[in-house]
């Protein structure tokens, strides 16, 4: 063989060996690191859907919990947190939008894309209500034939804080209507919102308009419908509303009247109080809504506009209790689930039970009282009403679906329309 | 080797250059280990070459996604923000600062954010499509609630097969809402004006001004159109006035004859509407008090312009009956359904660092010093320092009621029906189609006309169209632009050609000479003049048309001009523009048709 073909030859067989080489070099990387990444993961991710009344308490105490460098087993796990309000999140579960496996599926055999979809699936879920918690399981269950979210054993959902729904109303505005009603309630309201001569007719100030309204726009948050309801509740003289209630002609007509003393119902966002803190008595006089979020704006509102709010205690009292519940799907990792479970200790450990009292929260944890905290608002705004221990008074039964869904359309159609 | 090259037949003279024949045994085994190694070098090198580009090619395809034509990588920490003119020069300044932080994703990219202006109701057209942006900044959360109308319009036709018992939330076009600043809706009048209607010991409210209107015809008002949170409140204000209710309008009153009635004479007395209220500042310094008594904008621009003329004073007077609050919301949308692409986890990241950013003592501090209510509600507005604690002109206390926002289909009517009882108008689009014009120019101009004439809506309004070149060489005369004379409006714009000289003075003098002839005293008359050249060919004298301009006022006819490209006398246009009380603007090929566009929003 000349010089040539000796050449020819080694070049190419210095280029099937490179080549070969660099394939078994691939193969033997990526073989095993595969089977190591589904076996202990790098890290592990907990996604918590929730509420928006507690979102700014749970996004601190996430903040903490993954500033201490949490681990599970030995690997690093991390909370993220996506608020959402508690009624929108029951429409995507209805609708399935997080994407839940269909009946019979098999994590272990899902393609690479599917398991993608899987990226940002809620590890857990804090509604403002257990009530939320039933239906989206009643949902899942009829369409999968399992529970997916569990009321009792290990993984059941467990309340991490409470609130319930007061009158808040501008001092100076409650002292006229009190001369005038002597007690606040949703009839009294009813009656000063048709006020045909607005406050001068009611004994105030001219200046001040009419008498306007604070509710939560049920569409972006859960407080609208339990504002309703609470109204329902009072006008039948019940705790138990059903569809016969709030479809109720006079009922309605009466509602009706009510709604309209609402200046903007469309525009509203999510968080009505900080609404209501922002724009101050332009848009409202006062309303029913979640006693954490009233305490987290008064001192907003007084430095804003001068005249702080009144606390007022309902005689049907609507209690929101945000349960941390664990979804049981095979969507998210045992791993996963288990460090949900830590996240969930971490909330109600005392430590942070104490802190929310700082957000206007009451402690889940019994060990906790109102006043466990020198920044408890309910110690700061003592003055204005707040009340440590809740004045007796009957607590509204959870809504069906079938009520949600009746008052929802009563709403579209006869406020936003 | 010779043996070798005599059998490959090459000749002594032409191996004569080979580099190896010439070189002992030895040396031709190095050379053979060197030419091996090269060879291997060579060949490693194209590997590692194909291995890196394939990697990269890869690599490209998995941060693309499936979709080629995703405008935006998969791994994207560039957040494009809408922004509304009115609040694009302080949101900009805020922007540069945030980018100027040079924040980092988790996976090591630069967080950026970038702007487009449009206006809300644009955004609004864009969002329900595929938009170029993630983010929008309106002036009014307003915009948002009427986006997730038509979101849900279009659901609603895509799920008509949802069981009924799915409770219907949560698919919203808007995923997040900050606020950053907020600024109630004023109506803003000299000092002296505002005297004279009653402030401050009277309170002063949308009737004053509307009576005050009516009765005096020297008062001299306005507001945006609807298009803007502004002008819709203004709009919204005169409907409930004539309805005599300050809440509980509905679609049956707001259509009620005497309603529309009312309406109707109030808005006779606009002198024109506009694109915004950043243009209002700007008019206002090149015409000062003389160019309007009263106009409605947002509380912030009223300690804007006395912070920069101190000798001029405006003063916010807040509407007894109620007003509104531009309340500037940073959203980001909830892409990603079907085949649009979704907003990125960095994009998302971003979106919450501005929103943080935002929030900020020190941004917050910058907003209030501008003259905005900062959202964060420790800042008392009364504080030393503030401009609200150092003036009359405001009063942070203020207001003390809103209007109430009447339903969707409420606010559908009155925009819609707004187009049918404003102020009508005679315009006259006087275009240069001189030689110089050819080619784009005249393509894009084209473009620009028929968007104008797209853009008026009012059956009562009536367009002409002056074409000119060495001499006026086409004429449209003023028609109400119902179907047909839009048709063949259009049709005319089509067929004109570019030729001849420029005789800009003489196609002005005509058109300002028809309106005033036609002595329509109760519309907005208006020239919108278009060259790119020198005027070079009319029998008018610039003085001559200048003084007859400021002279024969008989009929008020605003002129506006525009300077297309560079080679434009912009010094003439802007001398016509004042002595027609109207504007001077610049265009060129890319922005022609968007100014027209905004002219437009003036009738």
């Amino acid at each position: 063989m000349n010089r040539t073909r000796w050449i020819f030859v080694i070049i190419v067989s210095v280029s099937l060996l490179i080549v070969g080489a660099s394939l078994l070099w691939r193969s033997v990387r990526s073989g095993p690191a595969e089977e190591l990444t589904i076996q202990r993961p790098d890290t592990i991710t907990v996604r918590v859907l929730t509420a928006l009344p507690v979102e700014p308490w749970v996004r601190a105490a996430a903040d903490q919990f993954n500033g201490s460098a949490p681990e599970l087993d030995g690997v690093p796990l991390r909370v993220e947190i996506a608020g959402m309000d508690g009624l929108s999140a029951l429409g995507r579960w209805d609708r399935n939008d997080f994407g839940a496996l269909p009946a019979g599926s098999d994590r272990e055999n899902l393609s690479p894309e599917q398991e993608a979809t899987l990226d940002r699936f809620p590890t857990a879920w804090i509604p403002d209500s257990r009530y939320l918690v039933e239906l989206a399981n009643a949902s899942y269950k009829a369409r999968l034939g399992r529970d997916v979210f569990l009321t009792d054993g290990q993984y059941r959902a467990r309340p991490i804080a409470i609130s319930l729904f007061t009158w808040g109303i501008y001092q100076s505005r409650a002292a006229v209507l009190e001369e005038r009603f002597d007690r606040i309630s949703w009839r009294t309201i009813h009656d000063a919102a048709v006020a045909r001569g607005g406050w001068p007719e009611l004994g105030g100030d001219p200046s001040w308009g009419y008498f306007k309204l604070v509710v939560p726009n049920p569409r972006k948050n859960a407080g609208g419908l339990a504002a309703m309801i609470a109204a329902a509740g009072e006008y039948h003289g019940s705790t138990d509303i059903g569809v016969e209630d709030v479809t109720d002609a006079t009922f309605r007509s009466w509602l009706g009247e009510l709604m309209g003393a609402v200046t903007d119902v469309s525009s509203a966002s999510a968080y009505t109080a900080e609404d209501f803190a922002l724009f101050g008595y332009s848009v409202g006089d006062g309303g029913q809504l979640l006693e954490s979020d009233l305490l987290q704006n008064m001192q907003g509102i007084l430095t804003r506009w001068e005249d702080p709010l009144v606390l007022y205690y309902p005689d049907y009292v609507t209690w929101f209790d945000f349960p941390f519940t664990v979804w049981m799907g095979p969507e998210t990792s045992a791993l996963e689930k288990n460090a949900a479970l830590a996240f969930q200790e971490h909330l109600l450990s005392e430590e942070q039970q104490r802190r929310a009292l700082a957000y206007g929260l009451r402690p889940a944890n019994p060990q906790v009282s109102v006043d466990a905290a020198g920044e408890s608002l309910f110690v700061q705004w003592a003055d204005q009403g707040v009340e440590p221990v809740v004045p007796r008074a009957d607590a509204m039964r959870s809504p069906s679906r079938d009520v949600l869904l009746a008052l929802l359309r009563w709403f579209e159609l006869n406020v936003v329309e | 080797m010779e043996e070798t090259i005599r059998r490959s037949g090459k000749s002594d003279s032409e191996s004569s250059g080979s580099w190896w024949r010439r070189r002992s045994p030895r040396s031709g085994s190095c050379v053979l280990a060197a030419f091996v190694f090269s060879a291997v070098l060579c060949l490693a090198g194209t590997l590692l070459v194909v291995i890196v580009a394939g990697r990269l090619l890869s690599g490209l395809t998995e941060r693309w996604g499936d979709d080629a034509s995703t405008p935006w990588l998969a791994d994207s920490a560039t957040l494009t923000v809408a922004v509304s003119p009115a609040m694009r020069e302080t949101f900009d300044g805020l922007i540069a600062e945030f980018n100027g932080l040079e924040k980092d994703t988790p996976d090591g990219n630069t967080m950026r954010v970038q702007t487009v202006t449009l206006t809300p109701q644009e955004m609004v057209d864009q969002s329900v499509g595929t938009p170029p942006f993630q983010a929008l900044a309106p002036d009014s959360s307003l915009w948002l609630d009427q986006l997730e109308r038509r979101w849900a319009a279009l659901q609603d036709v895509h799920q008509a097969t949802d069981e009924e018992i799915v409770i219907p939330l949560g698919n919203r076009r808007v995923n997040r809402v900050v606020r950053y600043a907020t600024s109630p809706i004023v109506i803003a009048a000299w000092e002296d004006v505002a005297r004279d209607l009653g402030w401050p010991a009277e309170p002063v409210g949308w009737r004053e001004i509307q009576a005050k209107a009516t009765e005096d015809p020297s008062f001299r008002w306005s507001h945006p159109s609807t298009s803007h949170a502004s002008g819709l409140l203004a709009t919204l204000a005169e409907f409930y006035a004539g309805a005599n209710l300050t809440r509980g309008l509905t679609e049956e009153i707001a259509t009620s004859e005497e309603t529309l009635a009312y309406v109707q004479a109030v808005e006779s007395t606009v002198r024109f509407y506009g694109e915004g209220e950043d243009v209002i500042l700007e008019r206002l310094a090149a015409e000062g008090k003389g160019f309007l008594d009263a106009f409605v904008v947002q509380e912030q621009l009223v300690l804007r312009w006395n912070r920069m003329r101190p000798d001029e004073h405006l003063v916010a007077l807040y509407p007894t009956e109620g007003t509104l609050w531009a309340d500037h919301p940073l959203a980001l949308l909830a892409l990603g359904g079907g085949d649009e692409p979704a907003v990125t986890g960095n994009q998302e990241l971003v979106f919450s660092a501005l929103a943080e950013f935002l929030a900020s003592v020190e941004v917050q501090d910058h907003l209030l010093a501008a003259g905005y209510r900062p959202t964060n509600l420790d800042i008392a507005l009364d504080r030393e320092g503030s401009p609200f604690s150092q003036t009359d002109a405001v009063d942070w206390r203020q207001p003390k009621t809103t209007l109430q926002m009447p339903s969707a289909s409420v606010v559908d009517v009155v925009q819609h029906v707004w187009w049918y009882i404003k102020r009508p108008t005679n315009v006259y689009l006087v275009v240069d189609t001189s030689g110089s014009m050819g080619g784009d120019k005249l393509r894009l101009t084209k473009t620009a006309l028929h968007a104008f004439v797209g853009q008026i809506r009012g059956d009562r309004d009536q367009v002409g169209l002056i074409e000119f070149g060495g001499e006026i060489k086409s004429l449209k005369p003023l028609q109400p632009l119902d179907d047909a004379h839009r048709l063949s409006l259009v049709h005319h714009i089509d067929t004109m050609e570019a030729n001849g000289q420029t005789a800009l003075l003489d196609a002005v003098w005509h058109g300002y000479d028809s309106l005033q002839r036609r002595a329509d005293t109760e519309a907005i008359n208006a020239l919108v003049v278009m060259t790119d050249g020198q005027e070079n060919a009319s029998r008018v004298r610039v003085e001559q048309l200048l003084s007859r301009l400021k002279q024969d006022t008989a009929v008020d006819v605003v002129v506006f001009t525009i300077a297309f490209g560079r080679g434009a006398d912009e010094n003439l246009l802007r001398r016509i523009a004042e002595a027609g009380r109207g504007q001077f603007r610049r265009a060129d090929e890319t922005d022609i048709e968007q100014l027209y566009r905004v002219i437009s929003t003036y009738f």
